[in-house]
């Protein structure tokens, strides 16, 4: 077939090449920093009051080293990166050893998955609901006073807006909670209990991600309602007398939809790096947390272990754009 | 031509205007002022003018198609619907949709965004004859835009293509050809052959006039081209600054022109075996928006006279269907 050679092969190979460049640059860049995690980790026993002797000191070293990864040259350090990869396999953490990536990871991810599918879903069906009626009816007066709102609300940083979340419902009338993904000491377990408890602690993080995405897909969508409104082929079907409802489902909905399919695809490709910034200030156990403490932390293997995770969800996402636009529209066709 | 026709459309005082609202000022575009128009059943009617003179305004007009900003100011709009004169202009929207495609038509220019671009020309052709259309007679129907389309010469696989797929010529096919399909009464042109090259432009010219002779009904057509009009109109509206300042057979147009106007339109066009540059005509129209005063065309009028500032001449009857509306020509005060 025609589309496997010419479109579907080189565009896998350009796939595997993107994520092999982002993954040695991920490997490449930690290491010329002048970040050396065996001293600091030395550094880090001897300040809780380890002491060392200068021989075992020597052992410690050796045996952090070997453990990190960090043996021979960095082309010795590279092949032997890649051999743990291509079995799963992202080494242990620095800082949280002997704990192996995998497994800080697994703990992290459900929470970021849980938060970030289903905010990002909520945020993107009813932005483009609202911003898709209201770019319909552009002219009502409900319609401006949305828009007025939404221009009130877009500019505000996203942490100030998250603080204040918190400090107002989580501080002074102590609706929800201040931190965590659920109660200490609540056993996860498939109880509504447990689940309501989830849902509770999640509740602040999750408004404050609809409440701004949101208020972003409304406003693109509005926008692209009111400028496919305008196109010729819908002015045409208007004078044609077609029907309200054909005219708003198959030429308006459908054409303003295109980018924003794409743009949900890509949404979804960056979960992988969790949502740093709210994780954060809600003090929610996932991958934004882990990644910011394994910053902080200088631990290699698990910056690395995220960043290419999100690597391969962002490229991946891409991939299937790509692969299914055509199936959106007829226009493009890769032949 | 000879015995007196039936009027199929009738504007009475017609004014239609954008009202715009910028930074609490108003602004007022006077595209369609005070058109009085009668066209009557089985013709061809042009309506010509300088682009920005509210050629498009007054077929929207006419379409009954007055939505904001336009505003209908004044007058009255009239269709003739099963022998009886009806005033359309406050028709509830639903009423408004029913008469397109079956009673009026809208000929659009086959530009590129014409069709809705995701689906195929078939999708569109159900949509506009479903919207009209239904139950058995709708199968009809497609059979029968399927034998439009072959009779337009259009290939039978056009309703299978995607609308980017087609040339500017056959989309404007189409479109004539979805404008015809419920063989409605009217149909209304907006420079339907202006973006394309003369080749395919007679070739459209020709299936609007084998339409019209087979349907027997009304086209309304517009466009700047005088050399289009020559070819296809039966009658001439000659239009400048919102009004009709001209009218009249397209030959006493071309053999006559009254209006300074229409002498320097019809003076721009190109004649056989004559190489020497043609006159355009001098100076741009005046702004919708700031009309002069008296005859809008003074400030380009070579024979501008002291009553031509001051006031609109009316439009005089200058023999039988020709009228002209200038201060020259016979036109007399109030
Ligand atoms: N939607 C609109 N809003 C405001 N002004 C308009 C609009 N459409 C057209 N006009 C103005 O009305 C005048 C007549 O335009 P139009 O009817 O398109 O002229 P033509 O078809 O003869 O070129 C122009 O001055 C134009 O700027
Ligand atoms: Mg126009």
């Amino acid at each position: 077939m025609i589309f496997v050679k010419r479109y579907l092969i080189p565009r896998l190979i350009a796939y595997f090449l993107v994520i092999w460049v982002g993954i040695t640059v991920v490997f490449f860049i930690p290491r010329l920093t002048p970040n050396d995690p065996v001293m600091r980790m030395i550094g880090e026993m001897r300040a809780r009051g380890a002491n060392l002797e200068p021989g075992a000191m020597d052992g410690i070293i050796s045996d952090l080293t070997e453990m990190y990864g960090l043996e021979g040259s960095w082309l010795d350090q590279y092949g032997a990166f890649w051999s743990r990869l291509v079995n799963g396999d992202f080494g242990v953490s620095f800082f949280q050893f002997p704990a192996p990536v995998n497994q800080l990871i697994g703990n992290a991810l459900p929470w970021t998955l849980g938060l970030l599918l289903s905010t990002t879903a909520i945020t993107w069906i009813i932005g483009n609901m609202v911003g898709g009626i209201a770019g319909y009816y552009t002219r009502r007066r409900w319609s401006r006073a949305m828009d007025a709102v939404a221009m009130v609300i877009r500019p505000l940083p996203y942490y100030i807006f998250a603080f204040a979340l918190l400090l107002i419902f989580a501080y002074l009338v102590r609706w929800f909670p201040i931190t965590g993904g659920a109660s200490l000491g609540a056993l996860p377990s498939f109880t509504w209990d447990y689940i309501r408890n989830v849902l509770w602690h999640s509740f602040l993080p999750a408004a404050s991600l609809i409440v701004l995405g949101g208020t972003v897909t409304f406003q693109t969508m509005k926008l692209l309602v009111q400028n496919v409104n305008a196109e010729s082929f819908v002015q045409y079907a208007k004078l044609g007398g077609v029907t309200e409802d054909r005219i708003v489902r198959k030429y308006i909905i459908r054409n303003a939809m295109l980018p924003q399919i794409t743009g949900l695809a890509l949404s979804f490709g960056q979960i992988f790096s969790g949502a740093l910034i709210t994780e954060i200030v809600f003090g929610y156990p996932g991958l934004g947390m882990l990644l910011y403490r394994a910053i902080l932390n200088g631990d290699y293997n698990l910056i690395m272990g995220i960043t290419i995770l999100s690597i391969v969800g962002i490229t991946t996402a891409i991939l299937i754009v790509d692969l299914a636009y055509p199936l959106f529209d007829p226009r493009v066709r890769y032949v | 031509m000879a015995e007196k026709q039936q009027t199929i459309l009738r504007t009475q005082n017609l004014q239609a205007f954008y009202v715009l609202e910028m930074q609490g000022a108003q602004k007022i575009v006077k595209a369609v002022n005070e058109v009085n128009l009668q066209v009557y059943e089985n013709e061809i009617y042009g309506i010509a003018g300088e682009s920005g003179c509210g050629k498009t305004t007054l077929l929207k007009t006419l379409f009954n198609e007055i939505a904001p900003p336009l505003r209908l100011i004044e007058g009255k709009l009239y269709y003739r619907i099963n022998d009886a004169e009806v005033d359309v202009t406050g028709m509830s929207a639903d009423e408004k949709r029913r008469l397109r495609m079956e009673y009026i038509s809208y000929i659009p220019q086959g530009s590129m965004s014409v069709f809705n671009p995701v689906q195929r020309i078939r999708g569109t052709f159900q949509d506009f004859i479903g919207s009209h259309v239904s139950g058995k007679n709708r199968e009809q129907v497609f059979e029968l835009a399927h034998r439009r389309v072959l009779e337009l010469g259009l290939p039978r696989n056009v309703l299978d293509t995607y609308p980017h797929q087609l040339s500017g010529g056959m989309r404007q096919r189409v479109t004539i050809a979805l404008a015809s399909v419920l063989n409605p009464r009217i149909m209304i042109g907006d420079e339907p052959t202006t973006a394309l090259d003369v080749v395919v432009q007679r070739g459209v010219i020709q299936m609007l006039k084998e339409i019209q002779r087979s349907l027997k009904n009304t086209i309304i057509m517009v466009t700047h081209d005088m050399g289009v009009h020559a070819n296809i109109a039966d009658r001439i509206g000659i239009m400048y600054a919102g009004k009709i300042v001209e009218e009249g057979t397209t030959e006493q147009i071309f053999a006559n022109p009254s209006h300074p106007y229409t002498q320097f339109l019809i003076n721009s066009l190109p004649k056989f075996g004559d190489k020497s540059m043609r006159d355009s005509v001098p100076g741009s129209p005046p702004s919708l928006a700031d009309v002069p005063k008296g005859c809008p065309f003074h400030p380009r009028c070579p024979h501008a006279r002291d009553i031509c500032r001051q006031q609109m001449p009316d439009l005089t009857r200058l023999n039988d269907d020709h009228k002209v509306a200038c201060w020259l020509v016979g036109g007399q005060d109030g």
